[in-house]
């Protein structure tokens, strides 16, 4: 059954036309054509697909499209403000927290939601942040790292 | 010192991957594309009676379905094995895209190319196979037996390829002479690579020409495979990463688990663009493994705990195909023979057809393996003369120059540094043999070992690669080795900016493309930046010779005198930029042109490894407590990513040791076929990782580089067995150390 859905995508308001079986992930990959978040497992294991949706990290592989409507939905590709990274962006970059790159979407996300909930969090708060996300590269280490320095660089101010 | 060498500069695809704006295959959207399902093997062993597609071809929105009956019959080795086998051996070629008989459950049986992904599926469940189930064996020393199915007929029984033996003095006499003996023994599990891009690839075929976006670490030889199976010229066939790879470490050294001649096919079938990409439980059940097997090692000492005899067997399960088969037993066998003074050492490696999925290549490719016997026995004969096992590893262990069992030199080696570093941040001589009581108890382990720096005795390998001067004088540099996430792409840049002189920031990279690129193995072995560097400088050396040539005549100066550094051409009283020179050389018709064409040798990277854990004596849980990786990796070219690959092998490792296993049950059904049942760990399983990058600089590698990115794999799980044995008093024999295999072993 084709519905119209109306929600915010990274600030702008989206209104389109899709199956309701979709998943959001389905939506952003395949309708809208925004493939910067991954599809690693779909089936809720892997956090490759984590999006923000109303403040939460969600696994948008998991999360039906019908409730997306009139939500607030934020994906890797709305991070960066006015072509300046985002400081968990630069972060990630500096720390080398990067190596295949198919984790660091989900990974940026999760990071987001936890930095606007709790800007000052532990290592071990950042581990249970990005409990759901894995990364076969890095052995998480650089990870942590850019998390925490990102959290010092945002109450710089930078 | 250097510029750029030696420096941790930010990587160039940093920026793509953390906007999402970086491409991978999954990603690739064609215009008018179908979507590929494949249909498995439910049975691990069976010959197909006959397939009826008739209702799957009726399915609207259904462009073509392929089997056996319809596809290429032609032979091929799915690895780079293929056009990599080292003569005299020969590559194994024993499987077909389609075959009329199914060895593993998950082997291929149909494709189906649709409108949409879910038409492909159910037009999958549409197609009717009538199968007579046969006899299977999943167990390799089974599967040698007399009377054993043969998944494969052979001379000897279920073996592709003769077993790889190598001996050097008289490891019998010596070890029966010797006055401490040991022998020990290992079953080590099927691990798998678990990349969080599934395997993958997107095919175009028109007008007899095949354009492939792919997964693959290996670009090249996926190119002369898939021109072999298509007949096709292989001038006309284009194999490309998109050009991000979302991890490998080894399961697509050569095709994607088949994905590519599957879209391939299936695009020349329907006449349109087909994407092929596989979900998380095929990428599991259906690409290859790390090789699981049985092991043993026979080391005998004289009293002062000398070494006087070592001998490594080895029996590997191979699976249903042979991606590689000699190689793997060949590294196995030979790296870690390569650790130790001996003078009579032997080995005999040997891998076996069963009906499970195809064992392949995976980060240390036969060294975790071979080295977690070798250590087993090597702590063993430790205890045996109550000897620290840290002194008998320094009195033991191979200095440079010192002989071996391998071709090439021991040209270098830092790891007695590696061990005294490792000892020392972990505690060693506080903690190991600490009093221990109670329900938690807490050890420390060591291991150490040797890894190659590219493929060379053991596949073949070598590279070209392209420099060019644009005529602003920034430089291109064109390579065929993918960046499958280690960072070789900044790393390769940093060499090329280094060697030439020029300024980093004018450097550009073009990588893992066939039609843009010329030759090259592929990123495996621990080698793009060693093998494809040395190949970068010989080409950096032809072209800076040509600029200051150049230069010098348009002065009247000698070249010799001529420098070139960081963009700025000096000497002789004159100095100009780069840029200004090759601006004036255009307009007088002169391209800065060079190719590098080498046959890397190969160099030894060493490290050690120190594990703390906390055993749980009563629910048997094993837990890291603090890790410490030490590793001469030659000069570290960028640190940081030296760093990261320690960090990740090491994660990996851990995995091995403890949580990782791919069990099935007497169907050959696998259990673990996703993330959560396969245990894969989280940031809440690590321990604190402490990499420690000890630098010995090796004469063959770029600006001393050696290998590192499979080498913190190689020992971290005999460095955790030990560990525990330290705290439990228990040497285990069987990995993973599940809760269960460690309450068993207490009891
Ligand atoms: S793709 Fe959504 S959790 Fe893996
Ligand atoms: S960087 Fe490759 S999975 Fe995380």
């Amino acid at each position: 059954m084709i519905k119209r859905i109306r929600f915010h995508l990274n600030g702008e308001k989206k209104e389109i036309e899709a199956d309701v079986s979709l998943s959001l992930l389905d939506v952003l990959r395949d309708v809208l054509g925004m493939t910067g978040t991954k599809h690693g497992c779909g089936k809720g294991e892997c956090g490759a697909c984590t999006v923000i949706v109303n403040g939460k990290a969600v696994n948008s592989c998991l999360f039906p499209i019908m409730k997306a409507e009139g939500a607030e939905v934020l994906t890797v590709e709305g991070l960066q403000k006015g072509g300046e990274l985002h400081p968990i962006q630069q972060a990630f970059i500096d720390k080398g927290a990067v190596q295949c790159g198919y984790c660091t979407p989900g990974m940026l996300l999760s990071a987001k939601a936890l930095l606007d909930e709790n800007p000052s969090p532990t290592r071990l708060e950042v581990k249970a942040a990005i409990g759901g996300n894995i990364c076969r590269c890095t052995g998480y280490v650089k990870i942590e790292e850019a998390i925490l320095s990102a959290a010092e660089l945002i109450k710089e101010g930078r | 010192m250097y510029n750029y060498v030696g420096k941790s500069l930010p990587r160039q695809d940093g920026y793509d991957k953390v906007t999402g704006a970086g491409v991978f295959t999954h990603d690739v959207r064609l215009p008018d594309m179908l979507h590929a399902k494949v249909l498995r093997s439910p049975h691990a062993h069976a010959r197909i009676l006959s397939i009826d597609t008739s209702e799957a071809l009726a399915l609207e929105g259904v462009r073509a379905v392929v089997t056996w009956e319809n596809s290429p019959r032609v032979l091929f080795n799915a690895s780079d094995a293929h056009t990599g086998t080292m003569p005299p051996n020969k590559p194994v070629l024993d499987q077909y895209v389609f075959d009329n008989v199914v060895r593993y459950v998950g082997d291929e049986v149909a494709a189906v190319a649709a409108l949409t992904p879910g038409l492909a599926e159910k037009a999958c469940g549409l197609i009717k196979v009538e199968y007579e189930v046969l006899p299977a064996v999943f167990d390799p020393l089974e599967a040698m037996e007399e009377g054993a199915p043969d998944v494969h007929k052979t001379e000897l029984k279920n073996t592709p390829v003769p077993p790889f033996q190598i001996a050097i003095g008289n490891f019998q006499e010596a070890y029966e002479s010797s006055e401490y003996k040991v022998d020990v023994s290992m079953k080590v599990p099927v691990q798998k690579h678990a990349q969080l891009e599934t395997n993958a690839a997107v095919a175009d075929y028109r007008d007899g020409r095949l354009t492939v976006y792919s997964t693959t670490q290996s670009v090249h030889p996926t190119k002369q495979i898939l021109a072999l199976i298509m007949g096709m010229p292989e001038s006309k066939v284009r194999v490309l990463n998109p050009p991000y790879v979302g991890g490998a470490f080894g399961v697509r050294c050569g095709l994607s688990a088949k994905a590519e001649p599957i879209a391939a096919i299936l695009s020349r079938m329907a006449n349109k663009p087909v994407r092929c990409v596989y979900d998380r439980e095929e990428d599991f059940i259906a690409s290859d493994s790390r090789h699981s097997g049985y092991l043993q090692a026979k080391l005998g000492a004289d009293k002062d705990g000398v070494f006087q005899a070592l001998e490594i067997r080895g029996v590997l399960n191979k699976g249903a195909y042979t991606s590689f088969g000699v190689e793997v037993v060949g590294v196995m066998c030979a790296m870690s023979l390569a650790i130790y003074r001996v003078p009579n050492v032997a080995c005999h490696g040997r891998t076996v057809y069963t009906n499970v999925q195809a064992g392949g290549a995976m980060r240390g490719f036969g060294n975790p393996q071979g080295t977690a016997v070798v250590e087993m026995a090597v702590d063993a004969m430790a205890k045996k003369l109550n000897m620290d096992p840290k002194e008998i590893r320094l009195k033991n262990i191979l200095e440079a120059g010192d002989p071996w069992c391998l071709p090439f030199m021991n040209s270098s080696t830092a790891l007695a540094e590696c061990i005294e570093k490792a000892a020392e941040r972990i505690k060693w001589s506080e903690k190991r043999n600490a009093f221990k009581a109670g329900k938690i108890r807490r050890g420390v382990g060591l291991a150490v070992g040797n890894h190659v720096s590219n493929a060379w005795p053991f596949c073949v390998d070598f590279d070209s690669v392209y420099l060019r001067l644009e005529a602003d004088g920034s430089l291109q540099l064109a390579t065929g080795v993918p960046d499958i996430g280690q960072g070789s792409g900044t790393t390769l840049m940093q060499v090329a900016a280094e060697a030439l002189g020029s300024e980093f920031e004018t450097v550009a990279i073009t990588f893992s493309d066939t039609e843009t690129t010329p030759f090259d193995v592929g990123s495996h072995a621990s080698r793009t930046l060693y093998a494809v560097g040395i190949c970068i400088l010989e080409a950096a050396k032809d072209l800076k010779r040509q600029v200051l040539e150049y230069t010098a005549a348009m002065w009247g100066a000698r070249a010799e005198d001529l420098t070139l550094e960081r963009g700025v051409i000096r000497g002789a009283g004159g100095e100009t930029p780069l840029r200004e020179l090759c601006r004036e050389a255009h307009l007088l018709s002169k391209e800065f042109i060079a190719v590098g064409r080498t046959t890397p040798p190969n160099a030894p990277s060493w490290h050690a490894h120190a594990a703390e854990v906390e055993v749980d004596t009563e629910t048997g849980m094993v837990r890291v407590v603090k890790y410490v990786a030490a590793h001469d990796c030659g000069t570290a070219v960028n640190p940081q990513i030296v760093e990261g690959q320690i960090e990740g092998g090491v994660a990996m490792g851990i995995g091995y040791a403890l949580r990782e296993e791919i069990v099935r049950d007497e169907e050959g059904v696998p259990y673990n076929n996703g993330y959560h049942k396969y245990m894969l760990a989280t940031a809440g399983d690590m321990p604190e990782i402490e990499a420690i990058i000890v630098e010995c600089s090796d004469g063959s590698g770029p600006f001393g580089a050696k290998g590192v990115g499979e080498s913190a794999m190689v020992p971290s799980a005999p460095a955790i067995l030990a560990a525990v044995e330290d705290a439990v008093g228990v040497r285990y024999g069987e990995m993973p150390l599940t809760p269960e295999r460690v309450l068993n072993g207490l009891r």
